[in-house]
């Protein structure tokens, strides 16, 4: 296949560029060029080497998860379409282009050379900061009986491709030509999401650029029957190409997992491995994560653990704790369940006749707190804006509201706006036509977008990549966080206005009090659950009690007090106990916000010691290394 | 399936506007790959590939070579010529007459005062062999001073005094073809994927399709280590004694070939005898591998029907450097492994031209080979240049290791330092400073203005590097490869070649030596110079070696007039009886007899330090130091320790650490790994003020090269890490 490039029917292939050399080339020189130089054939050489050539002499039906290895059938719409390679409107004639293809790697072969890191980024155009294909190793055994076993993985192009469903703005899309799962970083507004959602790290979120680009499959070498850029680099004979489930030359094993490689229940990835060697029974990682992978003997299969690397200490570590890339994500999540849980209390306290609330609605004050709460969320929502790549591309985060959690928060939180702001917009008008009905109107918008909106918030955490955070606990927290700091931003309102009377007092008493008992029961299933998975998930664990066991402690007695507080105000009534509770309420829920965001693990591919090592990468923004611009470091931009 | 978008944008894939692709061989390694450097619209070189059809790398590069283009442009180039009267005065501006002028002026001031070899000069493995060949003519024929020799004595010397000892002259008789055909491949202190990429992904394609056995002799378990059939785990710096114990075990079982050795050798006798003192019981308890191991690698090898040996650094940087080279000859000689398709004893060089100046730039002789110390071939050179043959010194003079060991002595007052940069290289820092700073002058040519030894020079001038110049390089097979300008070096910097020609005629006012401008007619001379040499390239020119990605050595005059297209690969030295290169045709034999006098670890230095190579940095790290794309994978230095180690001194994974030698100290952060043991580290040795604050680098009696990878250490916890962090990056910045 594709041997002869220059007979394949209806194109004149031909290099690009004029290659001087060919000048004493023993090999005749092509054809002048017909096809566009910047074109999807400006790759192809007419002499290119065997080993950089597409070979699949035969195909299966189905892959390993009964999935049809042909995208699409025969006559469908979607055949014959050109991919438009930087506007170039050839068609490119592999005979497996509506086949899914995958990546295969031998790992007994590989040796970190790191030949199809330099080829990809080189190819792509990549600064050091960004790789769109990453190198890392596991090593267990005890010299000289020692194993080092090198993993080189770029985006799987899985079958299930968790990114595109995420993905906001629809910057992705699923190609039926080869399968390949690209994105289009002119589409993206750099939110980050697909790269919570992968499972292997393969999208990256440029900090400088403010947005997400990932491997393409080399989709242009594809078409005129090369290998990607990477395959055709390796010098182990460890990383080949073709359509997947096919197992290459000289090759005996096509398996879904290696150590260190994550799962793939998830997302059914399109990547096949050979691991023949004898591994230890023990795979330790070089990276700062405190992860190891066990060998279990029965399924011959390896599973994350928990390596403790840095002890069982406690340690404060506020800075890095409350100095994350994340706090617009802690402004965002608590401002906007404070509002919620206050808008619900309102309204709902009204609909059902609670007669606090409705003394309250119908005091001074309840236009100074619908002001406060739009003012409270304006400013979430504006951290969040700003926390995006590209703020001013925000208006495409309801693109794909059919298939991502994230598109649909938007529109539900969008929609709780409106309903909140015009719930105060018309509260003006009291008494006037009409301004009540457009006040129900309203508020029923209002909790339409909240629950809408508050499903969304929690369901787009439920990540199966990210073990801490899929979990019933953020569900409990974010509702309990709703009530109590709901309960709170009341009742610091209504306390300043003067009209915190003793019963409703004990009433948003008692709605912190449920809030924060719901979180707390999260927080105690969620700790018991996550020891006992024993993954990502409890070296996540491992970090909140050692690295941050001291904030976690503080957080832990934090709530309990606050537990506490709100049940003596519940029982009591005394308006002035808000005082100390929102104190203790507020900071609990800050800390708590913080840990649920630095401590999560995702499940990726093991790094080396200084490239895709965390541990590194934070100790080179720390000391300033990350200034230098060869570091392959960059600042995090907030 | 789903797919996402129904209405698809086009996709946009980066696009370099690559016009037209420029011809040269890489300038890293001497594996010697061909590369293709991509022009855009604008000339500016923007893209690197391999070049299909060149028989060394197939289309193939490594991540060095990857990014080689974007050498042209990286940080620290030098623009303009620069001087001052004092080191540690600013520097100044210059034109180019008035620094030429002020270098001549000062080598003659310094020759007549102090004599004619108080002025040394130290070139490199790094230029073009044109250029070697010019500045050997300039420093030979007319400023007449002995003290000439290039940095390939810190990495190739061991080989080249081996190759010598055994065969009567330098000159590696493999290729890489013998991986192709071998039974059982030795590498001893080689790590082949790291520091050769290339070659090893030409020995894992014949090992895929052949099976051959491979033994790999390292005390460190590198990826070439972990995939061996056999991994000898030895004592650092006793390589001899696995080779005689190896020895010992053949002629005891009657392996060795008998026929080959009363054909080709003298002195077996003597070896017989030396040998016969290493039992391999004695003989694991000197290097630490055991009897039986022993026995069975020296069976495997003697008993395969060809068996070829490489090594690198692990030989080559050890007191035993050249002995162990000889070792591996002898090996080769008993069981009659030379000069057969797969059957060699092959050094592994280092720089990409460090076989173009041991052939051509007259460091230890006079050109392709010659000997000072032959009054014929100083009288043919002499004849052929037009200078007085008693001008030539008749004994080599001193290495670049003793010439600094008499500059800090005070023997040499004035030097010329030609693209290497011993302030990181040399073992010792503290006494090259030393050296360096009583100088009464010294200028320094490099590409980089940066470098770390320019901070004691009078003089800078800018330099071209690789593909801005014109000429060829040879590599480890001996084969020839051009190197063509893929832009003009930078500013006012020049080409090497341009430079030794202005030098030059500031010696030659007469004009009575010729000195050609153009590397092609240059190319021509060393040609007619090189006839019924072993090295004979007479019937190669610069666009035949072009249209051939390289040719290997001998090519001669007399071939190409007979149609004889030369060999795409698989050329090899010394394939008939008979025929190595001491007059009578026979290679020596030599007795091995082992001298332990290794810094090794006691109790105030408990710990080994081996020092070595990584794969995304080269040498002195000047040039991929500035490469994002290869820097990031080891930007700081760090040490692999034993986790056992680091647990014992309370070192944790990413701490740096404190490494404390007879010499002096070093920091790097600590990579806890199994890959050493319990009682070594490994330190790369590319990073500026680091590995060689710490090594002791007793030298070699033959080849004068510094055993870099045994010295003692101690290591200390530091307990302020971010003023640790703060020196380490401070030491080497960009």
């Amino acid at each position: 296949m594709f041997k002869h490039p220059t007979s394949m029917p209806g194109y004149a292939f031909k290099r690009g560029a004029e290659s001087e050399s060919d000048q004493h080339s023993a090999t005749p020189a092509a054809a002048p060029a017909t096809a566009n130089a910047n074109g999807i054939f400006r790759y192809l050489r007419d002499n290119e080497p065997d080993y950089a050539r597409l070979h699949d002499p035969v195909t299966h039906e189905r892959n390993r998860y009964g999935q049809p290895i042909e995208t699409v059938p025969e006559g469908h719409e979607l055949r014959g379409q050109s991919l438009r390679i930087n506007g170039c409107s050839e068609v490119g004639a592999n005979p497996n282009r509506y086949k899914q293809h995958g990546f295969f790697f031998n790992a007994d072969n590989c040796i970190a050379c790191h030949a199809c890191e330099a080829a990809c980024s080189e190819k792509n155009d990549n600064p050091a900061h960004i790789a769109f294909r990453s190198v890392g190793f596991v090593e267990g055994g005890t010299y000289p009986n020692t194993q080092r076993l090198n993993i080189s993985m770029a985006c799987n192009h899985c079958d299930n491709p968790v990114c595109l469903k995420g993905c906001p703005t629809r910057a992705y899309t699923k190609f039926a030509e080869y399968g390949a799962v690209l994105q289009d970083p002119d589409i993206c507004f750099g939110c980050g999401y697909c790269t919570w959602v992968c499972p292997y790290n393969a999208p990256q979120l440029d900090p400088i650029k403010g947005q997400v680009s990932k491997c393409n499959m080399c989709v242009d070498r594809l078409e005129v029957g090369l290998k990607p850029a990477c395959v055709s680099a390796c010098l182990g004979k460890a990383l080949d190409f073709g359509v997947i489930e096919n197992i290459p030359e000289g090759r005996t094993q096509a398996r879904a997992e290696i150590p260190g490689f994550p799962r793939t229940d998830i997302t059914h990835p399109n990547i096949r491995f050979q691991q023949t060697r004898a591994t230890q029974r023990d795979m330790l990682r070089l990276d700062s994560a405190p992860l190891k992978y066990y060998r279990d003997d029965a399924s011959g299969r390896f599973k994350p653990v928990v390596d403790p690397k840095h002890g069982f200490a406690r340690q404060w570590n506020l800075k890095k704790l409350l100095g994350s890339h994340e706090n617009a994500h802690i402004a965002f999540t608590l401002s906007v369940q404070a509002v919620m849980g206050a808008f619900l209390a309102l309204t709902v306290g009204a609909w059902l006749g609670v007669a606090a609330i409705v003394d309250f609605v119908g005091s001074a004050a309840y236009i100074p707190t619908v002001l406060a709460m739009v003012a409270l969320m304006g400013f979430g929502l504006v951290k969040l804006n700003l926390h995006l790549g590209k703020p001013l591309r925000f208006y495409r985060g309801f693109n794909n509201w059919r298939l991502s959690p994230v598109s649909r928060e938007i529109a539900g939180v969008s929609l709780f706006f409106g309903g909140l702001s015009g719930t105060g917009f018309f509260a003006l008008f009291d008494g006037l036509p009409f301004a009540g009905a457009l006040q129900t109107a309203s508020a029923v918008a209002g909790l339409a977008g909240l629950v809408v909106g508050g499903y969304y918030m929690i369901k787009l955490y439920r990540i199966p990549a990210r073990p801490f955070w899929d979990h019933w606990h953020t569900g409990a927290a974010f509702s309990g966080a709703a009530l109590a700091l709901g309960g709170v931003l009341l009742a610091l309102v209504a306390l300043a206005a003067g009209v915190l009377t003793t019963p409703l007092a004990a009433l948003l008493g008692g709605m912190v009090a449920a809030g924060l008992a719901l979180e707390a029961a999260g927080l105690l299933a969620h700790a018991r659950d996550m020891k006992a998975r024993g993954d990502e998930g409890a070296a996540a664990h491992y970090e909140q009690t050692t690295t941050y066991g001291w904030p976690y402690l503080l957080r832990n007695g934090l709530l309990g007090a606050a537990l506490f507080a709100s049940l003596a105000t519940a029982a009591s009534g005394a308006a002035l106990l808000f005082v100390p509770l929102a104190a203790i309420a507020i900071a609990a829920a800050v800390l708590g916000r913080a840990l649920f965001y630095v401590l999560v693990i995702p499940t990726t591919l093991p790094g080396a010691f200084f490239w895709r090592n965390q541990g590194f990468v934070e100790h080179a923004r720390e000391s300033g290394l990350a200034a230098m611009p060869q570091l392959g470091v960059v600042m995090e931009r907030h | 399936m789903l797919f996402g978008r129904g209405k698809k944008n086009p996709i946009k894939i980066a696009d370099k506007g690559v016009v037209a692709w420029k011809y040269a061989a890489c300038g890293y390694c001497s594996t010697g790959c061909s590369i293709e450097v991509g022009l855009n619209a604008d000339g500016k070189p923007v893209a690197s590939r391999g070049v299909a059809d060149a028989d060394v790398n197939r289309g193939k590069l490594c991540l060095k070579g990857i990014f080689e283009h974007e050498l042209f442009e990286s940080a620290g180039r030098g623009t303009r010529p620069l001087m001052r009267e004092r080191w540690h005065e600013p520097w100044q501006p210059a034109s180019w007459d008035s620094a030429l002028d002020k270098l001549a002026d000062e080598i003659r001031r310094i020759q007549a005062k102090h004599g004619p070899d108080s002025f040394a000069i130290i070139s490199t493995g790094q230029m073009l062999t044109e250029e070697f060949y010019t500045l050997g003519k300039l420093t030979r024929g007319l400023i007449g001073t002995n003290n000439y020799d290039g940095n390939t004595t810190l990495c190739m010397s061991s080989a080249v005094s081996g190759y010598k000892r055994s065969f009567g002259s330098d000159g590696p008789p493999g290729c890489y073809d013998d991986f192709d055909h071998t039974d059982c491949l030795i590498a001893w202190g080689s790590n082949l994927p790291e520091q050769h990429p290339i070659i090893y992904w030409r020995m894992k394609e014949a090992q895929e399709k052949r099976g051959f056995t491979l033994i790999v002799v390292d005390p460190r378990v590198t990826m070439l280590a972990q995939n061996a059939h056999l991994h000898l785990p030895i004592t650092p710096g006793t390589d001899v004694v696995l080779m005689n114990a190896m020895m010992h075990v053949i002629f005891k079982e009657g392996l060795h070939d008998q026929r080959y050795i009363d054909a080709n050798t003298h002195g077996i006798d003597a070896l017989r005898a030396e040998v016969e003192k290493y039992d391999p019981v004695t003989a694991s308890k000197l290097c630490g591998i055991d009897e039986d191991t022993i026995r069975v690698v020296a069976r495997t090898f003697a008993k395969s029907g060809a068996a070829m040996q490489i090594w690198t650094m692990g030989i080559n940087q050890s007191t035993h450097g050249s002995d162990g080279v000889v070792g591996i000859n002898n090996l080769a000689l008993i069981t009659g492994n030379i000069g057969k398709p797969g059957g060699t004893s092959l050094s592994i060089t280092g720089q990409c031209n460090a076989m173009g100046t041991r052939e051509w730039s007259s460091c230890s002789g006079l050109p392709n080979y010659r000997y000072l110390e032959y009054a014929e071939h100083r009288e043919e050179v002499a004849k052929f240049w037009n200078v007085d043959p008693e001008f030539f010194p008749k004994k080599r003079g001193m290495l670049q290791t003793d010439i600094y060991q008499a500059m800090e002595a005070g023997q040499i007052k004035g030097l010329w330092l030609i693209a290497t940069n011993p302030m990181s290289s040399l073992p010792n820092t503290a006494r090259i400073r030393k050296a360096m700073e009583q100088l009464e002058f010294c200028c320094v040519q490099d590409c980089y203005e940066d470098t770390e030894s320019a901070q004691y020079a009078h003089v800078y001038l800018p330099a071209g590097t690789w593909a801005e110049k014109d000429g060829v390089m040879t590599n480890t097979e001996r084969r020839i490869n051009r190197v063509k300008p893929v832009t003009p070096p930078p500013g006012e910097a020049k080409p090497d070649l341009w430079i030794f020609n202005r030098v030059a005629e500031r010696f030659n006012r007469d004009g009575r030596v010729k000195f050609p401008e153009h590397a092609g007619d240059i190319f021509l001379e060393m040609g007619q110079l090189s006839v019924g040499r072993l090295a004979d390239i007479s019937g190669m020119d610069h666009a035949l070696i072009e249209a051939n990605r390289g040719i290997q050595w001998p090519y001669t005059a007399e071939q190409k007039e007979r149609g004889e297209a030369p060999p795409r690969g698989g050329k090899r030295l010394y394939t008939q009886d008979g025929t190595f290169s001491y007059p009578d045709g026979r290679a020596k034999l030599i007795p091995l007899p082992f001298i332990d006098n290794n810094e090794v670890p006691d109790d105030k230095f408990p710990v080994w330090l081996n020092t070595g190579r990584l794969i995304e940095h080269w040498h002195g790290r000047t040039k991929t130091g500035k490469i994002g794309n290869n820097n990031k994978y080891s930007p700081i230095p760090f040490i692999e320790i034993n986790p056992a180690l680091a647990a014992e001194l309370g070192i944790a994974r990413g701490e740096y650490v404190r490494m404390v030698s007879r010499r002096g100290d070093a920091i790097a952060m600590a990579q806890p790994t199994q890959r050493v043991p319990k009682n070594m580290v490994f330190l790369p040795f590319h990073f500026h003020d680091c590995a060689n604050r710490l090594t002791l680098g007793l030298l070699d009696p033959h080849s004068r090269q510094p055993a870099y990878k045994q010295s003692a250490i101690r290591i200390e916890k530091i307990a302020d890490q971010q003023a640790a962090a703060k020196l380490s990056m401070d030491m080497r910045t960009f």
